[in-house]
């Protein structure tokens, strides 16, 4: 009988001191206290925050996924301006999401179709992030341009109507022509720039309603101009000419970063194609 | 029967023991039962005999008074109960409003016991934090000035939709008078109503200390998460108050409500919104028990980023935390200033925590049987912040009352403080930031890139701007001349034009109501039709024009991580557009541009954000620099336009500040004009306006630094 009380009583002790510490963890919350989590740690509902987060208010020691070392890589490159480690974690990010691998999903009108009119909390495989690709990209512009061209295509793969998407890929292509010696190669690359030049123009059209709320006959002034400086290189004057107005237009009401290049651009018309009237 | 005893024992700890593992929430004692005498909330003026001072500086704060009659925040409100049906109007407890599932709508944001129900948040969303007295008060229909719409969703009749502010006038006798009109000039006669005072002595000194359920984290955070007492007992900051004059009220002596009302805390109630919306980028739920269903996202973090940040803390400049009314209701920036370093900069700037010494009430007249009054250190009522009023004297007199405090005047108080917000203002955004372009290169090439580059740092309490972060454009105009003044490269600049969609047909020699270069983008004002219904389509708030402007900056630096373009430190509302989803806009051929796949793109329309980037705004102490790579033009290019450099290169830059975006008003303009979704000029916003009360502060901050150029 002793010893049946005795292991009652351990059983009780047991139980309480289970007790103690399961309240002890903090498993409830004391009204008042601040925020339980980390308010600056976004979980994704269902897509990723694309951009950048302040590194030091994430906590994060080490990176566990995609979306971490996306945001090591941006630390690395845009405080410690460090761009082989962000290279790095850029290319780590990319390894877990992945459109070749599968780690990663293009989300479709297919995909947004089954979902019944409400996005589920979370995709699986995760949503292909744009922000890493685009950063990744930028970097190997110099140095390996099908690489980078390859990545802001896939940003097109994720969101085709992505603004400035097409003119990096303009751009990459610009830089592969003038890093090649071949004629061919050359060729190719500035025709391929050209194509993309235009596909950046097409998706903000000029309209007769733009036209009508802004008074634009023109935009995209750099598109324009970096246009031109392709068609000049391959020695079509006219098309050059013709973007140099377009670039004229498109700075009517906004100038330029570079507004030096107003005047130039009027002196290259003239020189280009001497019948074209300046607007 | 020990085995049975035993097993029943572990049977009732085992409960206890799950129901503890299960529960998230320890039950809180309700507050304390007021003993206090009700009473009535009081208009400020019952304040004024013996808080002169203190009535003076609140009459000319945008808090009080001017927020109310506004025509921004009456606009933007409008234009979120346009796109959504009424939702954000508020309900009272003899609605007969019944939810999708079937239960009553009868408690709005302040009245739910819990927020259960996302309708339940969004019934007067804006009003609870603007006017919580209004709201509280209006359970009891004959207090009430903003009354329920007639129908919500697909009943919501937009002719008859009326601002806010047409429900803060009243006659001589307190009887509510409404514009002939919706959006009307005030009726002959009419005064302002309680609710056009807005945040009174009595909303702050009535606090009842936070109320933790109200907030989606139970931290007292947003939501007006603050118990309000209808009684006598007014909370002071002083923990031995002198009695009070003919027991108009009386003053509380709990030393907690005392430390709340002087704490940063006490502002956390409204200076954090939380919009009750899905984010797609950042999913967070209310984690009151029963309130799982209701999510929400952060749009505005001005509290968290002072909870969180270094002036909460004793590891900032000063040693000492430093509250928000050591900045907004001290003598700061008027009281000395302090050099420390920040990073690797070394800045000065105004000292904060300095008080004037006074009284806190006026001698000889306040206090009971006459009792003397100490002189102690007392606070300033100003709550002076980024804005000034977008409206004339003559028209806030109309609304407010004859005699509001002209903005814009000169001189200054007993304190020497100037008594013109507007002055008060430029003072404290000059104390907000700093910058440096130490880091620049020395020299520089013709025909090749160098880098300047801009370090910038924060001094304020939160993040640089905070609030409503994603409309407050504050940013970096930045331009290199050669020694002749010839420009060779600008960012942050803006060029006068014409704004066809608000009748400005030719540039009107006006910079203030530009746009910055980095985009161009026309927001869909929408328009009236003969049936309502919800959503964009009629109703406005998708870009109709959305283009890459030449100073592209802010998404190429934080999208690309390109160096290059405008510094903008304005944070960005996104709206998530799914495949399939019409984007606003038309193609050249003239049809519905649908989203192709997941498109992210910035919307000027809060109700419509579904993603919030808030951190390209600055970090309080926390330096980021900024590079610039800059493409300096040939000798042949120069050659060609007849232009010769002369060195050294002037790199100058400066922070600018501007409190909205002129496009986002021009939105505000069309959305609440006689061509929007309403069919009546609400007589809010319209290009005059913008052209008169907009204005840029420039030069908040500068630097400059030369660069050596060689052919």
């Amino acid at each position: 009988m002793k010893l049946i009380y005795r292991y009652t009583f351990l059983i009780l002790l047991t139980l309480v001191l289970m007790l103690i510490a399961v309240f002890a963890q903090n498993v409830t919350y004391t009204p008042g206290e601040f925020q339980t989590s980390n308010p600056y740690y976004p979980k994704a509902d269902p897509f990723y925050f694309e951009g950048k987060i302040d590194w030091n208010l994430l906590g994060i020691t080490q990176p566990q996924n995609a979306w971490d070392f996306l945001q090591r890589g941006i630390h690395f490159q845009d405080d410690l301006n460090d761009t082989p480690d962000a290279i790095n974690d850029y290319q780590t990010s990319l390894s877990m999401n992945s459109i070749q691998s599968g780690t990663c999903q293009i989300v479709t009108l297919a995909t947004v179709q089954s979902w019944n009119g409400t996005p589920p909390a979370q995709l699986t495989p995760a949503p292909c992030m744009f922000t890493v690709r685009l950063r990744l990209g930028y970097l190997l512009e110099q140095t390996n341009t099908s690489r980078a061209i390859q990545l802001f295509q896939e940003v097109l793969q994720i969101d085709p109507q992505r603004l400035g998407v097409n003119t990096l890929i303009a751009e990459t292509y610009v830089i592969e022509a003038q890093q090649s010696t071949d004629p061919t190669t050359q060729q190719q690359a500035y025709a391929n720039a050209v194509s993309a030049f235009q596909a950046e123009l097409a998706l903000s059209p000029v309209t007769s309603q733009s036209t009508a709320l802004t008074a634009d006959s023109a935009n995209n002034s750099k598109v324009h101009w970096e246009l031109a400086q392709v068609y000049q290189a391959t020695g079509q004057n006219g098309l050059a000419a013709s973007e140099l107005q377009s670039y004229l237009q498109a700075t009517q009401w906004h100038s330029d970063v570079y507004p030096w290049r107003i005047a130039l651009a009027k002196s290259q018309i003239q020189t280009l194609q001497p019948q074209l009237k300046v607007k | 029967m020990s085995v049975r005893y035993l097993s029943g024992t572990s049977l009732f700890f085992l409960c206890v023991l799950v129901s503890g593992c299960g529960a998230q929430v320890q039950n809180t004692s309700d507050a304390p039962q007021v003993q206090f005498q009700r009473q009535q909330f009081q208009r400020p003026e019952n304040c004024l005999p013996c808080h002169q001072r203190q009535y003076n500086e609140l009459h000319s704060s945008v808090k009080s008074g001017y927020r109310n009659v506004s025509p921004l925040f009456n606009g933007l409100e409008a234009a979120a109960n346009l796109v959504n049906g009424g939702l954000l109007r508020p309900v009272y407890k003899d609605s007969t409003v019944v939810l999708p599932d079937g239960t009553p709508l009868n408690t709005n944001m302040y009245s739910s016991p819990v927020l259960t129900e996302t309708r339940q948040v969004q019934a007067a969303f804006c009003l609870t934090c603007h006017n919580a007295n209004t709201e509280i008060l209006g359970e009891n229909t004959a207090f009430r000035e903003v009354p329920q719409l007639p129908g919500f969703l697909a009943s919501f009749r937009p002719e008859i939709f009326r601002p806010l502010r047409d429900y803060h006038l009243a006659d001589a006798n307190g009887n509510q008078l409404l514009p002939a009109a919706p959006g009307g000039d005030p009726p002959a006669g009419a005064q302002p109503s309680l609710g056009a005072a807005g945040i009174t002595c009595d909303f702050c000194h009535d606090e009842n200390g936070p109320d933790l359920n109200r907030s989606f984290q139970m931290d007292g955070f947003a939501n007006t998460s603050l118990l309000l007492n209808q009684s006598n007992a007014k909370v002071g900051p002083f923990a031995f108050p002198v009695a009070v004059k003919n027991h108009f009220h009386v003053v509380s002596n709990d030393p907690n409500l005392i430390g709340f009302l002087r704490a940063g805390a006490f502002c956390n109630a409204c200076h954090d919104v939380r919009v009750p919306r899905r984010n797609l980028t950042a999913e967070e739920h209310n984690m009151n028990p029963g309130g799982q269903n209701v999510s929400y996202f952060r749009l505005e973090n001005l509290s968290t980023e002072w909870q969180v940040g270094p002036y909460n803390s004793t590891t900032n400049p000063f040693g000492t935390v430093v509250r928000c009314q050591d900045c907004h209701m001290s003598l700061f920036p008027y009281a000395g200033t302090s050099t420390y370093p920040v990073g690797d900069m070394t800045v000065t700037s105004p000292t904060p925590g300095v008080f004037a010494t006074d009284y806190a009430a006026v001698p000889g007249v306040s206090t009971d049987q006459d009792a003397s009054l100490p002189q102690r250190k007392v606070v300033e009522h100003y709550f002076t912040g980024v804005d000034v009023p977008m409206a004339s004297p003559d028209e806030l007199s109309a609304r407010l009352g004859p005699g509001y405090p002209d903005p814009y005047a000169t001189g200054t108080d007993s304190h020497g403080v100037p008594l013109g917000l507007a002055t008060r203002r430029h003072n404290l955004l000059d104390a907000a930031v700093r910058i440096s372009l130490n880091k620049t290169d020395t020299s520089a090439q013709l025909g090749q890139k160098f880098s300047v580059r801009l370090e910038a740092v924060s001094l304020t309490g939160h993040r640089f701007p905070a609030g409503f972060s994603q409309e407050r454009t504050t940013y970096v105009q930045l331009s290199v001349t050669d020694n002749s003044g010839f420009v060779l490269y600008q960012s942050g600049y803006e060029v006068d034009k014409p704004h066809p969609n608000t009748g400005e047909l030719a540039p009107d020699g006006n910079l203030d109501d530009e746009d910055l270069e980095h985009l161009h983008a026309v927001v869909d004002p929408g328009k009236h039709t003969p049936t309502y219904s919800t959503g964009t389509g009629t109703n406005g708030g998708n870009n109709l024009v959305f283009e890459t402007g030449p100073d592209d900056g802010p998404d190429a630096r934080v999208y690309v991580g390109a160096p290059e373009g405008l510094v903008l430190f304005r944070n960005e509302l996104i709206h998530i557009f799914l495949p399939g989803d019409p984007i606003g806009r038309t193609s050249a051929a003239g049809a519905p541009v649908k989203a192709q796949g997941v498109h992210f793109e910035e919307t000027f329309q809060a109700a419509l954000a579904d993603s919030v980037d808030n951190f390209r705004s600055l970090q309080p102490l926390h330096p980021r620099t900024y590079t610039y790579e800059i493409q300096l033009p040939t000798q042949q290019q120069l050659q060609t336009i007849g232009v010769t450099i002369q060195g050294p290169l002037h790199v100058h830059a400066q922070v600018n500040y501007e409190h909205f975006p002129p496009l986002f008003l021009r939105f505000l303009a069309g959305v609440t004009g006689p061509s929007g979704p309403t069919g009546n000029n609400l007589n809010l916003v319209d290009e005059a306006r913008i052209d008169t009360f907009l204005k840029n502060i420039e030069d908040i901050a500068s630097d400059d630094t030369t660069v050596t150029v060689t052919p």
